[in-house]
């Protein structure tokens, strides 16, 4: 233990020697290092805003939507909507029989378009949001001014929007909106609600849409009978992974789909609970992370092969003290020692000042992203990242250093002190 | 007995570019004595010093240091053996840069198995050599005689068998070459074994016996008849 102090010692007074050389030597992994922390961070950071967003809809809330059926798991669902495959299954009367399930509090199916909403001589393309009149109950979206459509309304084709906040604003500005029409395919709909403003959450920005509905979407506009999603509001968010499977029950028996062992690629639709959305996009994150991590262990890789350099160049010019301390009695394990003890002071050090300057730095981006709109980022540093900081620090020491320190104790002692 | 060689031979490379440096060397040294190896340079006389101190190994013939055959022994014996029984003395001093003068003597105590006292030993080495008052000074603080010095205390501090002092005049002034070598002496006055290699007759003479080399033979080897320094003449050593 005391030889150990002694050798940290010897590597201390070495390293604050060359004060320039160590700077540089321990810079690239400095830097590495402190990515290490940063993408640990923002993995949490990102995490918590995702989790928090999801939650904003609700946990208590089960997803069905259409999707493309396949043979083989994997993603036909995507190249099948490029290819222009339409699904047109889901429609109304599934939502009348899931409504039906005990766990089931209410339903209601929505369905998008692209439309020009024209009021005067101002046009704005929005995104039309068809739901039924449940949806007001269920979403979290709430109406600032006037009220939603009812059931009643949406039976009667009525032609009646609710306007979300920004289109509202870049239409009628601070004037009010309230009881006037807009068109829309050229047909005048009448605004008697607008939105509270929402935000942006998950890419989704609520105030820029427009909500009717459903039947109107479906016979005045697009001429269609079917919906692309239902939200099922649930009593009991405990049980609500059975629900999801009573759900597909149901929607494969309407639906006509032969699949006795329950494989999900073959339905032609996905429901999804909010327990699983977070699992997903916890595991997105993950991936996300661990593919930055693998960046940027090259970059440590790198900077650990500076270190390498740097031993050797150390070991080059201390050779007449390795000659001496052979000379006096160290053996090679001594020496071996000394030189990989300096090594891992090296990249322990890096650590050290790593880390410090990844969590400064992932302080300040929490910062930058709560004052950017992204509330719900939490500056969180996970102590794995602390972790895997210090375990690559000491074990690249030791594998970079362990050539060197090799070298060093293979030096014959008598050519080492004549030099 | 403390060293005894028969027929020691030494060569290095291999097959066509093999160097033959010493021809089968034969002779003892006994605890106490004071010798130089003397001979021009190319002699062998560094390479046979190398071989006595453990630091290279012979080719050919025997080497019994303390009655150990030391040619069946591996390098991590042969380091033990140099830590506890020898103690070398440089021309270049190699004293450790910006490290102070105790540190500098306690060096070989860091791979001895002895692991009490490191500080009073070598602090009351240092004394011995007068160089209690240089302790806290840096390698760089002191001048050339004090570094040999030091690199005397660092030789003695684990109390050795035998001190090999290689040309350790050749850096010094004439002044503090003397002082050195009166310590050397005084330090074989006490008991202690002392072989120096130097190609300087004035140096050498301060042995009890030369033993001359020249291409690898040994040409002389006798007892000193005019030794320079008396007993009796100041005492460094107390």
């Amino acid at each position: 233990m005391n030889e150990i102090l002694k050798t940290i010692s010897i590597a201390l007074k070495a390293m604050k020697k060359n004060k320039i050389r160590t700077s540089l030597t321990i810079l690239g992994m400095v830097i590495g290092v402190a990515s290490v922390i940063i993408v640990f961070s923002a993995g949490a950071g990102i995490e918590s805003l995702i989790v928090s967003q999801i939650q904003s809809f609700g946990t208590d809330i089960i997803q069905t939507e259409i999707k493309i059926p396949s043979n083989k798991k994997g993603s036909d669902n995507s190249l099948g909507i490029v290819q222009g495959v339409q699904i047109t299954s889901l429609n109304l009367d599934d939502l009348k029989d899931l409504n039906k399930l005990a766990n089931i509090q209410n339903t209601y199916a929505g369905i998008l378009g692209q439309e020009q909403l024209n009021y005067k001589n101002e046009t704005k393309a929005t995104t039309l949001m068809g739901v039924t009149a449940s949806f007001i109950d269920i979403d979290k979206s709430e109406i600032d001014i006037g009220r939603f459509f009812t059931d009643a309304e949406d039976k009667s084709l009525a032609k009646v929007i609710i306007l979300g906040n920004k289109i509202k604003n870049e239409l009628f500005g601070n004037s009010d909106a309230l009881g006037k029409f807009v068109k829309l395919n050229k047909t005048n709909y009448q605004i008697i609600g607008i939105m509270k403003e929402r935000g942006a959450m998950l890419g989704m920005d609520f105030d820029e849409y427009a909500y009717i509905p459903l039947r109107t979407i479906q016979k005045r506009i697009m001429g269609v009978d079917h919906i692309l999603y239902m939200t099922h509001g649930i009593y009991n968010t405990e049980i609500a992974e059975n629900t999801a499977e009573e759900i597909r029950e149901i929607l494969r028996d309407n639906h006509n789909i032969n699949n006795p062992d329950k494989d999900a690629a073959l339905d032609d639709f996905r429901v999804t609970t909010m327990k699983e959305m977070m699992d997903m996009m916890g595991t997105i994150t993950k991936y996300i992370t661990l593919l930055l991590l693998a960046i940027i262990i090259i970059s440590l890789i790198v900077g650990g092969v500076g270190v390498m350099n740097i031993m050797y160049v150390i070991v080059s010019e201390r050779t007449s003290e390795i000659g001496l301390r052979k000379a006096l009695g160290a053996n090679k394990s001594n020496i071996m020692l000394q030189f990989l003890i300096e090594s891992i002071l090296v990249t322990f050090l890096s650590a050290l000042l790593g880390i410090i300057l990844g969590v400064i730095m992932s302080y300040l981006i929490s910062i930058i992203a709560t004052m950017n709109g992204f509330k719900e980022w939490e500056f969180i540093i996970p102590i794995k990242a602390y972790i895997t900081a210090f375990l690559f620090s000491i074990i690249s020491g030791l594998l970079f250093g362990v050539y060197p320190a090799r070298k060093a104790a293979k030096l014959d002692p008598i050519t080492a002190l004549r030099k | 007995m403390l060293i005894k060689i028969q027929n020691l031979k030494k060569q290095y490379g291999e097959e066509e570019l093999i160097t033959k440096v010493l021809h089968g060397l034969s002779f003892t040294i006994n605890q106490g004595e004071f010798i130089s190896i003397m001979g021009p340079s190319g002699s062998g006389k560094s390479t046979l010093m190398h071989i006595l101190g453990l630091l290279d190994r012979l080719t050919k013939g025997q080497y019994e240091f303390e009655g150990q055959d030391v040619s069946k022994l591996d390098d991590n014996q042969l380091a033990k053996l140099r830590n506890e029984k020898i103690g070398f003395v440089f021309q270049a001093f190699h004293l450790l840069p910006k490290t102070t003068v105790l540190e500098n003597v306690m060096l070989p105590l860091a791979y001895s198995s002895d692991k009490k006292n490191h500080i009073a030993k070598a602090k009351k080495i240092l004394e011995s050599v007068d160089l209690g008052h240089r302790l806290n000074y840096y390698s760089n603080q002191i001048s050339g005689g004090e570094k040999q010095r030091v690199a005397i205390a660092r030789a003695l501090v684990n109390n050795p068998s035998v001190i090999f002092a290689d040309e350790p005049t050749g850096n010094l002034d004439s002044k503090s070459g003397k002082q050195v070598m009166e310590l050397l002496q005084n330090l074989n006055d006490q008991g202690n074994t002392i072989i120096l290699v130097t190609h300087e007759t004035q140096t050498a003479e301060h042995a009890n016996r030369i033993i001359q080399l020249k291409d690898g033979l040994i040409v002389n080897d006798s007892s000193v008849k005019n030794k320079r320094i008396a007993k009796n003449e100041k005492i460094l050593v107390k």
